[in-house]
């Protein structure tokens, strides 16, 4: 079982930039987190922290109810997986996995069996004796992440392990190392910019951006009640169509609706920031949108349409509701009800 | 038998230009080396003409000392100096290959004169003075070939790896940066030796008397003996090469593995 993280005022800065700013995070025992954000939001170097790769200039970190953040890297016990392969080309895979029990003197016979369960775990029991270059990308980042597993760390650190791969592996790896992680019950710490891999895999994800949390949640939260634009836009697709107030409320696409934040609304122009999926659209001589284009999903659909202002915006919908639309058709456009996220223009 | 492919032509073709280029001259010296015009026969007469000269020992001996003496002071000094520049001291990367550079632009000559009018006497007296003029003509080449081998390895993940792992300094730069530059290193090593090995001017300009310089003085008195030594100079320097292929080769390619 993993131990609980936490991060208390981190902040890091790399001559003018301020990599990250007052930092909290807490992190319970056997939870996974994603830090997601974009490139230079500071998520890697919040990771290099935990790991003692890299210092903060003022802050802490506690595992277990202990201050680590003077201990260096080697004295952390925490497993890292890295997004470049990181395998020691001069061992071998079991060798690999059996390197940090080594350090921790564990006797030959009981590493190479720890060695061996780990490889299995992750499906390679055949390949314990192959090395570096005798594996896929796939297959060296199973093998990482069995050697940072295999000495039972505090922490797992992973620092977008699967962004070297490709989708169909990413996919694969991705279901892996989450059932792995529940199995092993191993407080763990995802690194990611793929807000997919963020959302499918965590218990919580925290949105990163200039260095601090934007948000942390768990991905349903995130998705459905996000606290600013921001995380709106970088959590799962978003229509920003032009809102109008109304008494207590914002007129969109002729539809009333309730209102959950609203910055200064009487005074500037107004959008409401509305999922895909919160649209429905049915055809109508006298409707307000015209049908653009319609992209094929599978089940889902994506219909692309414009407002009779002109305001261009997207609809998810089942591909058999879909299936009428044709480009230039006219439909009614209106937003189901809930309380939305309305921000100056 | 595996089949000819028809794109590999191109590339069979040039490696036959390039041994023909390379073998059919030292072919020639071979053999031009081995005939006796006394009897019109082919004999090792020219070959046992120098290694008898109880000269030849002493001067191989020394030239391979002040050659490994070279090979020592350079992986000392460029083998540290390369690893941390690719662990990340990239913000001085600049001046390092350009103070690597110099020894191309200076010319030999005034390395030489600037050895004899600045180094004290008891260096110009040692002739192991020559191992540190040799470190300085072969730093080009053997620092290019470190940082190129090191650059071909993510020495910083790995070591960060090694380090997360609970590996200490020590123990990251013994059992895992030492395995996995060693090939580099001893690809350096031989660029020094065979550079210094075959060293001549600056031997000659600063009068120390090397294998080089022997060799140049014999070839005076006799001809074919000189194309003996020559040949001999040429296969001992391949024999060495072939002798460091041995060990340049990456220790995963030692263990022979099945294939699914």
């Amino acid at each position: 079982m993993g131990s609980p993280l936490r991060l208390e005022g981190v902040t890091r800065r790399f001559k003018d930039t301020v990599a990250l700013s007052n930092l909290d995070i807490d992190v319970a025992a056997g939870e996974l987190v994603a830090l997601l954000g974009p490139s230079g939001c500071g998520k890697t170097t919040a990771l290099r922290i935990i790991a003692g790769l890299d210092r903060a200039d003022t802050g802490q970190v506690w595992v277990n109810n202990k201050q680590i953040d003077k201990l260096p890297a080697h004295k952390r016990n925490m497993g890292m997986v890295f997004q470049s392969y990181s395998l020691f080309p001069n061992l071998n895979a079991e060798e690999n996995v059996a390197f940090g029990l080594k350090m921790r003197g564990t006797s030959k016979s009981q590493r190479r069996d720890r060695a061996q369960e780990l490889l299995a775990l992750v499906g390679l029991a055949n390949h314990a004796k192959r090395f570096t270059h005798q594996l896929s990308g796939g297959q060296q980042q199973r093998v990482a992440l069995a050697r940072a597993l295999a000495f039972e760390p505090d922490v797992l650190l992973l620092d977008e392990p699967l962004s070297a791969l490709d989708a169909k592996v990413r996919a694969n790896l991705r279901d892996e190392i989450r059932s792995l992680q529940v199995k092993t019950g191993t407080t763990t710490i995802f690194v990611t910019h793929d807000q997919e891999e963020a959302m499918s895999m965590s218990d919580r994800v925290a949105v990163m951006n200039a260095g601090k949390i934007a948000q942390i949640a768990a991905p349903d939260v995130l998705y459905h009640d996000p606290a600013d634009e921001f995380v709106a836009g970088f959590v799962g697709q978003m229509n920003r169509i032009p809102a109008e107030p109304v008494k207590d409320k914002v007129r969109v696409l002729d539809t009333l609706v309730g209102v959950r934040s609203i910055h200064e609304f009487q005074r500037v122009d107004l959008v409401a920031l509305v999922r895909p999926e919160a649209l429905s659209v049915v055809q109508s001589a006298a409707g307000n949108s015209k049908v653009v284009a319609r992209s094929f999903l599978g089940p889902m659909s994506k219909v692309l349409l414009q407002s009779n202002t002109g305001h261009e915006f997207q609809a998810v919908m089942t591909s058999e509701q879909s299936a009428s639309l044709q480009s230039g058709d006219t439909v009614q456009v209106a937003v189901k009800q809930g309380d939305y996220l309305v921000v100056p223009a | 038998m595996r089949r000819l492919r028809l794109g590999s032509i191109p590339l069979y073709i040039a490696v036959a230009i390039s041994g023909i280029y390379v073998l059919l001259p030292l072919l020639s010296a071979g053999e031009f080396s081995l005939r006796q015009p006394a009897t019109h026969n082919y004999g090792l007469e020219h070959y046992n003409w120098f290694i008898e000269n109880p000269d030849f020992v002493h001067y191989l001996w020394l030239s391979l000392g002040l050659a490994l003496g070279a090979a020592a002071i350079l992986l000392v000094l460029l083998v540290p100096t390369a690893i941390w520049l690719n662990l990340g001291g990239s913000n001085v990367r600049g001046l390092v290959e350009f103070l690597t550079l110099l020894p191309l632009v200076i010319p030999v000559v005034a390395l030489a004169i600037g050895a004899q009018t600045s180094l004290p006497e008891f260096a110009q007296t040692n002739e192991f003075v020559l191992s540190f003029m040799y470190a300085i003509l072969a730093m080009p080449y053997a620092y290019r070939t470190l940082d190129t081998g090191l650059k071909a390895v993510p020495l910083k993940t790995i070591t960060e790896a090694a380090r997360g792992l609970g590996a200490g300094w020590l123990r990251t730069i013994v059992l895992v940066v030492t395995p996995v530059v060693r090939s580099t290193v001893l690809s350096a090593l031989f660029m020094t030796l065979a550079l210094s090995l075959g060293e001549f001017t600056l031997t000659s300009l600063l009068h120390w008397d090397t294998f080089t310089t022997w060799v140049t003085t014999m070839s005076q008195s006799n001809i074919l003996g000189a194309i003996a030594l020559s040949v001999f100079s040429l296969v001992g320097v391949f024999v060495l090469l072939m002798l460091i292929g041995l060990f340049v080769k990456p220790a995963s390619n030692q263990v022979s593995l099945e294939e699914e």
